[in-house]
Formats: C-alpha cells, structure tokens, sequence
C-alpha cells in the first residue's frame, strides 16, 4: 500500500561519525537539537536496542503564542541499532490530548558514514498513517519553524 | 480558516484508510468505474462504494455519469491542499536536520577553543 507521504534527506555533516551517532541516540544531546527554537524537549528517554523505546515529548515555549504548552510526544520503537552505522524506528507521534485524531504513524530509517572526517547522512521519513486531524497536528510542528530557517540561515553566514 | 480546516480534516480523514490511498492512486493514472476499482479489491461492491463515497465528500474524487455506468475520476485540488500540508513534515525534518547541523558546529567550536580536537572528542 501507498504511504501517505515519503521523505529523502542527504547531507554531509562537518563533524565525525560518533558525534553524529550520539547526538541521535543520546537523549541528553537529542534535547539540544530536537525541537526548533521556541520549542523545549522536557522529556526523552532512549533504550537503545531492536525492540527497545524511544520517547521524545516536544513543548512549545513562550514565543509560540497560542500553541504555548502544547505537547507533542512521539513514542517509538527501534527495528534496527546498528552502532555508528544504521537506526531505524517505527513511532507515532501525537498532540497531547488529541492522540486518535492527530495520530501520525511515521517510519524513520538513518544511515550514517564517515568520509574524510565528514559525516554524510542519509534520512528516510515515512508516514503511513494519520488520524482525521493530523494535518493541524503537523501545522502545530511547523508553527515556530519560520523564524527558526531565518536563525539558521545567519548562524551559516558567519 | 474554519472552512478551511473542516475540508483538511475530510482529506486527511480519507487518507487515513489504505485502501482509499490505494484507489486514489490508481485513479490518479486514469479515470475508472466504480466497477473497474472494485475489481481490484477483495472487497463487497458495497464497501468500494463506501469508499469511494467517503473520498467524495472530502472531494478528492467526482463522480461523472455515463450512461449507466459511473466514472470515477481525481479531483486535484483538495489532493493539492492535503499535499501543501504534508509539505510541512518536510520542512520539518529539514528544519531538524539544519539545528543538528547547527548544534554539532556549536560544540565543535566550543571544542576548538578549549583546545580539544574533533578526534579526541571521538573516544
């Protein structure tokens, strides 16, 4: 069956593979980098293993307006660990409160390699289902992202 | 905006169910009757229908009569909108992909100064 939507990313990173690796599997680093701005990781728990969980809440700041103090937790499960090497999870994603409506079924697969002290990432994102009101959910997401892309794009001219 | 988002909850509501993905893709190459799609599905003409009734009100297909028979055909617009929206869970990988990115030259230069190289941080 056709998935709902399906997302490619390529990208090197300046920076070695392990660093890589643990910024996504550590959650003490996965909070630092997770959320957009304006947009707090209270929660996240890994256990890194084939059938082991990873919980990450998102919270929306201040800044976000009328969407301060949603929460948006996804809670998954890790099909694939292959150390400094491949990731994969299944997970759902929700807005605390709305979890049947705003239900998004995501499959989330990473491969990393080093080259030259580089590391090039290769992310596929997929979701195959979504409750009757997802679509808020992930417009929810993308609320305080606006402002974040402008941030970013400054930080990479300096 | 109410309206607005009233129809999105239709489209996302539709595309929650595999099948009805399945049908809209088939459609999406060509115009079918409702026969034709039920064909291709182990499922009572009646449930197909169902479906199919389902994808209409969120007007991601119409209905055309010819003759006796039904043509069910792709309506693009309300795809198009479901699509606009989907675009945001790009964006947000994107956007998550960028402060990763953000995140590793930060400490990769706090490293730097403290005088550790990035091979050392690699223990």
């Amino acid at each position: 069956m056709a998935p709902i939507k399906e997302v490619v990313f390529d990208k090197t990173y300046d920076a070695p593979l392990l660093q890589v690796w643990q910024a996504w599997t550590d959650p003490e680093i996965i909070k630092q980098w997770w959320g957009p701005d304006n947009v707090i990781i209270p929660e996240c728990t890994v256990d890194l293993r084939v059938g082991g969980e990873i919980y990450i809440v998102m919270e929306a700041g201040e800044a976000m307006g009328p969407y301060k103090g949603t929460r948006w937790p996804m809670r998954g499960e890790f099909t694939v660990v292959q150390p400094n090497s491949k990731l994969a999870y299944n997970a759902k994603a929700w807005t605390e409160g709305q979890e049947q409506e705003t239900e998004i079924d995501q499959v989330t697969e990473l491969n990393l390699t080093e080259e030259n002290g580089k590391t090039k990432l290769h992310l596929k994102a997929t979701i195959n289902k979504t409750g009757p009101a997802a679509g808020m959910a992930v417009q929810g997401m993308q609320a305080g992202f606006t402002q974040q892309l402008e941030k970013l794009a400054e930080f990479l001219k300096k | 905006m109410v309206e607005y988002s009233n129809e999105l909850d239709a489209v996302f509501g539709s595309l929650s169910d595999p099948t009805r993905r399945d049908i809209l893709k088939r459609i999406s190459k060509r115009s079918m009757s409702v026969g034709e799609i039920a064909a291709h599905y182990q499922l009572t003409f009646a449930a197909v229908s169902k479906h199919l009734e389902v994808l209409e009100r969120a007007r991601l297909v119409v209905k055309t009569r010819q003759g006796k028979t039904q043509i069910v055909s792709i309506a693009p617009k309300a795809l198009a909108a479901a699509n606009d929206y989907l675009e945001h869970y790009r964006q947000l990988w994107e956007n998550r992909l960028g402060s990763l990115d953000k995140y590793l030259k930060l400490i990769n230069k706090t490293r730097r100064r403290a005088g550790l190289s990035g091979q050392e941080g690699r223990k």
